[in-house]
């Protein structure tokens, strides 16, 4: 497939662009933000500020949430483990307190301290402030992902990411929190959206029992928060234990439900659009094709196009 | 053990940052000592620096406002930590327009020293970023391998040629050779040689003037009485070199080496209130 765009300069100089793109089956993360009891918004500018204090190496920051404070503050996993280091413990920790105030939207349902990935995030950031619109932040409890969204006369973007989960109510386990290999099983899981089964349920059971620390869409197919969403049990605990969080996919309907897809430095997970519900509960909505091949035409209106965000 | 100090000017600010951007460049992990009066940044000559070593001096009143330590014991007033000046780089780094920077030792889980930058905001309150920065608590039993550095019985002492042309000239070489050869000798002459299979590249300073070192009995005695013209030359390593001349950010009052021939290179550079004394040993 080709977009062609053409240019007519000055002086009759006409340049030409072939751009190849391959049509895909878009995924969707079951995640609605306006159920989230926290919600925060502020301009790109400030978070640009704040995440400048934090070495560009940094790979996850925690955001902690109180009604009378915000507070960012860099995640390092050496914390517990420092113990048994003979030499430096600790990389340095850089933590940054706000007010309330400076926020545009301030809404702290619950206390919260959510840890997602910062690299993916500063992508975001550098986009929105030459958008020059505010960013949203929607968010819950440490495990159900963090939604960053900006929206403007023309896009709406929203980008969502895995937290972790809370660790105290897990199942002892040695794997660090490194998503590459869930990857490979969730790339496979893409290619059947449409039937899940049995075998691809005990698949993303396998996988997640791997990755147990990192929940909602962090590369594996299962997003449990979601899935009890979908069943109507909003105060289910999410805090899963490894493997518990596998079964949820399957029964969330034909599409693949994938959320932020690391390994953290791919920029995995911009969803331009839409928010996807299921199938099932969709009020009804017109579907349309942001795109069309205009050298297929019969290809308009399919139902694996995006949808709109309402 | 206690001590914490505030910058609230913030000229003193960036100058301290200046001086903590300098020592970064230079050493991966040193020594920080604390005394009532003056800070010193060391790194002792140990195989693991390359045979290096730094100490630089500053005096706290210069720079802090508010400066309190309490040492180890009431005889033994004085804190030593090894930390990694890149930390306090960094957090100093995005404190240029702060309102104040505390600096603190604490030891919550482990011993650390606590950067707090309030920072102007939109809102009532201030932004305050806090960084903890990781140090390890050296203990008294090895001070003595910190101890001030005494000046070397040097052949010929000179003073060097402005930094940022000796900075550019050393740079270019690095290209072409892994070892630099500085020799000089007490007519204020000094040249910088490079030689390899292929080209040999020497660059020639004059009238840089020797600084007078008040004479006394048991040092210079090399230098007494020598041939004014000799050169005295060491091979260094020039990597080393050129570190030292990246480092500075400004120009310094005072900048001078002292040579023992094939032995070590002492460099001098005196700041108004930052001295900063740099060893690097010669090469086989």
């Amino acid at each position: 497939m080709k977009c062609v765009i053409v240019g007519t300069h000055l002086r009759g100089v006409v340049k030409t662009h072939n751009l190849a793109f391959e049509e895909c089956d878009p995924l969707q993360a079951v995640f609605a933000k306006h159920s989230c009891p926290n919600i925060l918004r502020a301009h790109s500018r400030l978070l640009a500020d704040i995440m400048v204090h934090f070495p560009t190496s940094q790979e996850e920051v925690t955001l902690s949430v109180t009604p009378a404070r915000v507070c960012f503050r860099s995640y390092t996993e050496e914390d517990t483990a420092w113990f048994f280091q003979a030499d430096f413990p600790r990389t340095m920790v850089t933590e940054i307190q706000l007010n309330p105030d400076e926020f545009d939207y301030f809404q702290v349902g619950v206390d919260s301290e959510v840890t997602f990935c910062l690299r993916e995030l500063r992508g975001l950031l550098a986009f929105s402030e030459a958008t020059s619109v505010p960013v949203s932040i929607h968010f819950d409890m440490p495990g159900k992902p963090v939604a960053f969204s900006v929206e403007d006369a023309v896009l709406e973007a929203s980008f969502i990411l895995a937290t972790l989960s809370d660790i105290r109510s897990e199942a002892a386990s040695q794997e660090p929190a490194r998503c590459s290999r869930v990857q490979e099983s969730s790339k496979t899981r893409v290619d059947k959206p449409e039937k899940p089964s049995i075998d691809e349920d005990s698949t993303a059971e396998a996988t997640a029992s791997k990755k147990p620390r990192w929940n909602g869409a962090s590369g594996a197919p299962a997003n449990p928060w979601a899935e009890r969403e979908l069943r109507g049990d909003p105060t289910a605990p999410h805090r899963d234990s490894a493997g518990t969080g596998g079964a949820a996919t399957g029964e969330a309907g034909g599409r693949a439900v994938q959320g932020a897809e690391s390994p953290y430095h791919k920029f995995h997970s911009l969803f331009f659009g839409a928010v996807s519900f299921k199938e099932k509960d969709a009020i009804s909505r017109s579907f349309h094709s942001l795109a069309t091949a205009s050298d297929t035409e019969e290809d308009s209106g399919q139902t694996q196009s995006s949808q709109v965000l309402q | 053990m206690r001590f914490r100090a505030k910058i609230v000017d913030l000229a003193c600010l960036n100058h301290f940052s200046r001086v903590i951007n300098t020592i970064a460049k230079l050493a991966k992990t040193c020594t920080l000592r604390l005394t009532v009066n003056k800070l010193y940044f060391i790194l002792s000559d140990r195989v693991a620096n390359g045979g290096v070593s730094m100490w630089c001096e500053l005096c706290q009143g210069n720079f802090f406002d508010e400066f309190q330590m309490e040492g180890v014991a009431a005889d033994n007033n004085e804190i030593y930590l090894e930390l990694m000046p890149d930390n306090l780089s960094r957090a100093l780094k995005t404190a240029q327009s702060a309102k104040a920077v505390k600096i603190k030792l604490t030891n919550k889980y482990s011993p650390c020293l606590k950067v707090a930058v309030e920072l102007p905001s939109l809102s009532r309150s201030s932004r305050i970023v806090t960084h903890d920065i990781p140090v390890k608590v050296i203990p008294r039993r090895l001070w003595s391998d910190f101890k001030e550095p005494s000046v070397p019985d040097f052949e010929v002492s000179i003073y060097l040629p402005l930094l940022k042309t000796m900075k550019s000239i050393v740079e270019r070489m690095k290209n072409l050779s892994n070892c630099i050869v500085i020799e000089a000798n007490l007519s204020g002459e000094m040249n910088l040689k490079i030689e390899t299979d292929v080209v040999s590249v020497t660059t020639h300073f004059k009238d840089l003037g020797n600084p007078p070192w008040a004479s006394e009995d048991e040092c210079q005695s090399s230098a007494r009485g020598r041939d004014l013209q000799s050169m005295a030359e060491a091979r260094i390593d020039i990597k080393k070199l050129q570190q030292l001349l990246a480092g500075q950010q400004v120009n310094p009052t005072k900048a001078l080496c002292n040579i023992i021939s094939k032995r070590i290179v002492h460099f001098i550079l005196l700041h108004e209130d930052v001295s900063l004394q740099y060893f690097i040993p010669a090469l086989a």
